[in-house]
């Protein structure tokens, strides 16, 4: 790293911390809502919030530059939103805002950052922190303190600021985050969301120029998501400059402009109405699009939409439709509900774009899609149960009920999606029917068996279990030997473990990395292994905990192709998940839970229409579902709610 | 999950000065090495109970009451197969045992049954910020202090995370248990990994989070929580160097040596 040698002029503005915080020193007399709202009253006509001229960045060791030219300029009280796959640069790019890279990230760096027109160069990431406040996306590695008040209090006991201070900085702080009253908790104690909002506040408290938040919500559930992106508008809407990295296009459509990367380089940018009908790069970039873009633009209107009105509005106007439909009710009308069967056009539809996973289902899909056709006509199953709850009880030592008297099955070929809040009880109850834990009351049967008189070997035959981590398994110098560890613990034959693990290698797409090492493999990639490493034992049944948490879009697609296509092959499958849209395009049953229980249990078109039980917990349907109930139909995906909309337009027209 | 032992209970214990109480956890390490007796161990043992009942950190002596119950009696059956000094009441082979073998061993295993309630003690009494002043009184360097208060944060979450992989790979039909004892050892390798690769991971994510919050600027952070030493810390720390003198004499003096017959 010698940027200074590249740049000598820069030399010249030296960084002294105490610079920053004579700076803030010289605020402190107006109160912290007026900062808050006109953080750079003075600097508005003077200086960008922040600023990259030309940064070229690789990291130590790497062949290809992570960033390669990146020019940025964020203006005071403008909210900036960043998209990308993984590996895009994304956080690169964040972290060259607080001097993570290259101060802490060592590499070859070049060109220019600037914050509130004070270079950068030479400043160490501490120096930085009065300036940027940053907010990752782990929110248990960022929290240290024993309570609330003190983790606000963190950096300002680290810049030295007077203890009077800081004592009037904390409760403003909590107050803008909505934490009042939660001085004395200890952090750990927080839910998610509240974690996050912590984090936030410990940064406003600083009253930093310029707040970066990087994937702040990816490993939050539903609530955490909403409360996080709540707060995210206020603070816009109080003057902050702000930059936000996300996966999902949805979240990022209130920003003021949006910036998509690709390989280190910006290839779009502009207001979110130019960016999000961008379809194709969107999703060329691993950016999941908005699903309302992706309805219209299916309809043929190359229009953006903000919102399900502004959708509703342009669809009437293009298509001239005059049927009313049911904004808020439930109502669903009985004719539309065969709809769902087009699941499996729209599914194929998918599977072409993501050319892989329709390789690795065709081999089987010719014996298993007439099964599962014949599946789709019930929600459930006809066959006896591969697994089965019932009257499940299950408290910690010590600890409150986590379930209550839980009554599940599953039948051969499901395709279960379990969601509600974190808490609520799906992890546990996934794992009480692998035999993880053991229940307080009642019983586990699998195939019909008591799950306390099976062996280990007879469990794994029936039942497999993929946690959200991949890296809690990986161990082995290579791929192949990672497949090969379950099935060399059951004592097979080499033959036959070779065989599985070639079996397995096509099945997950990762034939190519056999010889690799799986620390060097991509998290989606990684994430593929851990789920062949179960397959490898040929479970009848497979659960996925949160299997795309942190996953973009094309990797997202790429895992959940691979689980439709093991379920066409008659694996039954349960997903633990916290996105709406997976849940519609993939399942065809769904369980919610809250507080121990379950509150539904049945077919996912019925699922999305419990308003109630969703709102509850924070679950929204997909956008796409409440646009169709405003025409008074029923549509799980784009592509369903295009085909149901044409055919309303026909039968409306005659 | 919790991540720490700390029990927010505000009685007078937890508001003593740190630096007092990590003197006191100092005390019961001196007190307890010096002598070998049970009788001699037993005024700590009672200081003990007394403290963990003013202190109301029972709930954590209840989770660790496995481990300071089973310390005891291996120790014995250890130090009676070594111990070899008394008059024997039973000579079998390797096993010689004595009164005073008897004795020496179940000391031994008082001796670290009190270690280990006066480490439960002090962190169920002590948060992470505190223990860093109260290192920091006795001069040594901040960022030090810092670091070995945040492992003890760090602990609880490898535990977290090592039950994870433990459950992971015995769902793969692994068998950590068998073998003898080396082979076991070796049998942990495929748990030993991913954990230690997630604790790397996440030590990089904190030192990050640690820098970008301004940690290591090199200003002497302001100290938020102002520890004023009140009478209670004065009378609290005669009382200890007193108990902290009386076990030394009752060792230079040879009061509870274990006598032979």
């Amino acid at each position: 790293m010698k940027p200074t040698a590249r740049h000598p002029h820069l030399r010249s503005t030296a960084y002294d911390p105490r610079l920053a915080s004579r700076a803030s020193e010289g605020e402190r007399d107006r109160n912290f809502a007026d900062n808050l709202i006109e953080p750079a009253a003075e600097s508005r006509q003077a200086q960008p919030a922040a600023e990259m001229c030309s940064v070229v960045f690789t990291y130590n060791g790497a062949t290809a530059a992570a960033l390669r030219g990146i020019d940025l300029t964020l203006n005071p009280g403008e909210m900036v939103g960043i998209m990308g796959a993984s590996g895009a640069g994304k956080s690169t790019l964040a972290k060259c805002l607080n001097r993570l890279v290259p101060a802490f990230e060592p590499g070859e760096f070049s060109g220019i950052v600037r914050i509130r027109g004070r270079t950068l160069d030479g400043a160490r990431v501490s120096d930085v922190s009065p300036l940027v406040g940053m907010v990752f996306q782990d929110f248990e590695a960022q929290l240290f303190s024993t309570n609330v008040a003190l983790e606000i209090a963190f950096t300002m006991q680290q810049l030295g600021m007077p203890r009077e201070e800081i004592v009037s900085r904390i409760e403003p702080a909590l107050a803008a985050v909505g934490l009042t009253g939660f001085a004395h908790r200890d952090p750990t104690s927080l839910s998610g969301g509240e974690k996050q909002r912590l984090a936030i506040a410990a940064v406003l408290a600083l009253r930093p120029g310029v707040i970066v938040l990087d994937e702040p919500t990816t490993d939050l559930d539903p609530e955490g998501k909403a409360e996080v992106f709540a707060l995210i508008r206020e603070l816009r809407e109080q003057g902050l400059s702000l930059i936000v990295i996300e996966h999902e296009a949805d979240e990022l459509r209130g920003c003021d402009r949006l910036l998509v990367l690709r390989d280190g380089q910006i290839v779009a940018q502009g207001p979110p109405a130019s960016v999000m009908t961008q379809l194709e790069l969107l999703e060329t970039c691993g950016v999941h699009p908005p699903d309302l873009n992706r309805a219209l633009a299916i309809l043929g209107v190359r229009a953006h939409a903000a919102t399900v009105e502004d959708a509703e509005a342009l669809i009437r106007q293009v298509l001239s439709i005059s049927v009313e439909g049911t904004p808020e009710g439930a109502q669903w009308s009985p004719a539309h509900q065969e709809e769902r069967s087009a699941d499996d056009q729209t599914s194929l539809q998918w599977a072409q774009d993501n050319k892989e996973s329709a390789t690795c289902a065709s081999d089987q899909e010719k014996t298993a899609r007439g099964r599962a056709n014949n599946e789709r006509d019930g929600w459930g199953s006809s066959g006896s149960p591969l697994a089965e709850a019932q009257q499940l009880y299950f408290s910690y030592p010590l600890g409150p009920r986590v379930l209550d008297a839980i009554n599940f099955r599953i039948g051969p070929g499901e395709f279960v999606a379990i969601v509600g809040q974190n808490g609520s009880g799906k992890t546990t109850l996934a794992k009480h029917l692998v035999g993880l834990l053991k229940p307080t009351a009642g019983r586990v049967l699998l195939e019909g068996r008591d799950r306390t008189t099976l062996r280990p070997a007879e469990t794994a035959h029936k039942a497999g279990y993929v946690f959200q981590n991949p890296d809690h398994q990986i161990f082995a110098s290579t791929v192949e030997a990672e497949i090969a560890f379950g099935p060399s613990n059951f004592g097979l034959s080499k033959d036959e473990i070779e065989g599985r693990v070639a079996e397995v290698l096509h099945a997950v797409n990762l034939e190519g990395a056999r010889e690799r090492d799986p620390f060097l493999l991509s998290k989606g990639e990684r994430q593929r292994l851990a789920v062949a490493s179960v397959l490898a034992l040929r479970p009848r049944l497979l659960i996925l905990d949160e299997p795309t948490t942190g996953l973009d879009y094309r990797e997202q697609l790429r895992m959940m192709g691979l689980v439709r296509s093991l379920n066409r092959t008659g694996i039954a499958i349960i997903i633990i998940t916290h996105a709406p849209w997976l849940v519609a395009e993939y399942a065809r049953r769904a369980v919610l839970m809250r507080r121990g229980r379950i509150l539904f249990d049945g077919p996912v078109d019925k699922f999305f229409q419990q308003d109630d039980l969703l709102r509850q917990s924070s679950f929204r349907p997909p956008e796409v579902t409440l646009l169709a109930r405003r025409f008074g139909l029923a549509a799980l995906s784009p592509e369903e709610f295009a085909s149901a909309i044409r055919a309303l337009a026909e039968t409306d027209k005659s | 999950m919790q991540t720490s032992l700390y029990l927010d209970r505000g009685t007078w214990i937890h508001r003593l000065h740190p630096a007092v109480k990590l003197f006191a956890l100092f005390i019961m390490f001196w007190s307890v090495f010096w002598v070998d007796h049970p009788l001699a161990l037993l005024p700590v043992a009672i200081v003990m109970v007394l403290l963990a009942q003013a202190s109301r950190s029972w709930p954590n002596f209840y989770t660790f009451r496995w481990f300071l119950i089973l310390m005891i009696p291996p120790t014995m059956l250890e130090w009676m197969a070594v111990y070899r000094a008394g008059a024997p009441i039973v000579n079998l082979w390797a096993i010689h045992l004595s009164r005073q073998a008897l004795l020496f061993g179940f000391g031994r295993g008082l001796k670290l049954a009190l270690l280990l309630s006066s480490s439960i003690l002090f962190l169920s009494t002590t948060t992470i910020e505190e223990f860093t002043t109260s290192l920091v009184t006795f001069r040594m360097p901040h960022r030090v202090a810092f670091a070995m208060s945040l492992a003890f944060r760090l602990v609880p979450l490898f535990m977290d995370s090592a039950l994870t992989v433990v459950q992971a790979q015995s769902l793969r039909g692994y068998d950590f248990n068998r073998g003898n004892l080396v082979e076991r050892m070796k049998r942990y390798v495929p748990a030993v990994i991913p954990v230690f690769m997630g604790a790397l991971r996440r030590a990089n994510n904190m030192a990050m989070a640690l820098e970008a919050r301004g940690f290591g600027l090199g200003i002497t952070p302001t100290s938020f929580i102002e520890y004023r030493i009140e009478r209670r810390d004065i009378v609290a720390l005669l009382a200890l160097i007193v108990m902290g003198t009386v076990y030394f004499i009752v060792y230079f003096k040879g009061y509870a040596a274990i006598a032979a017959g």
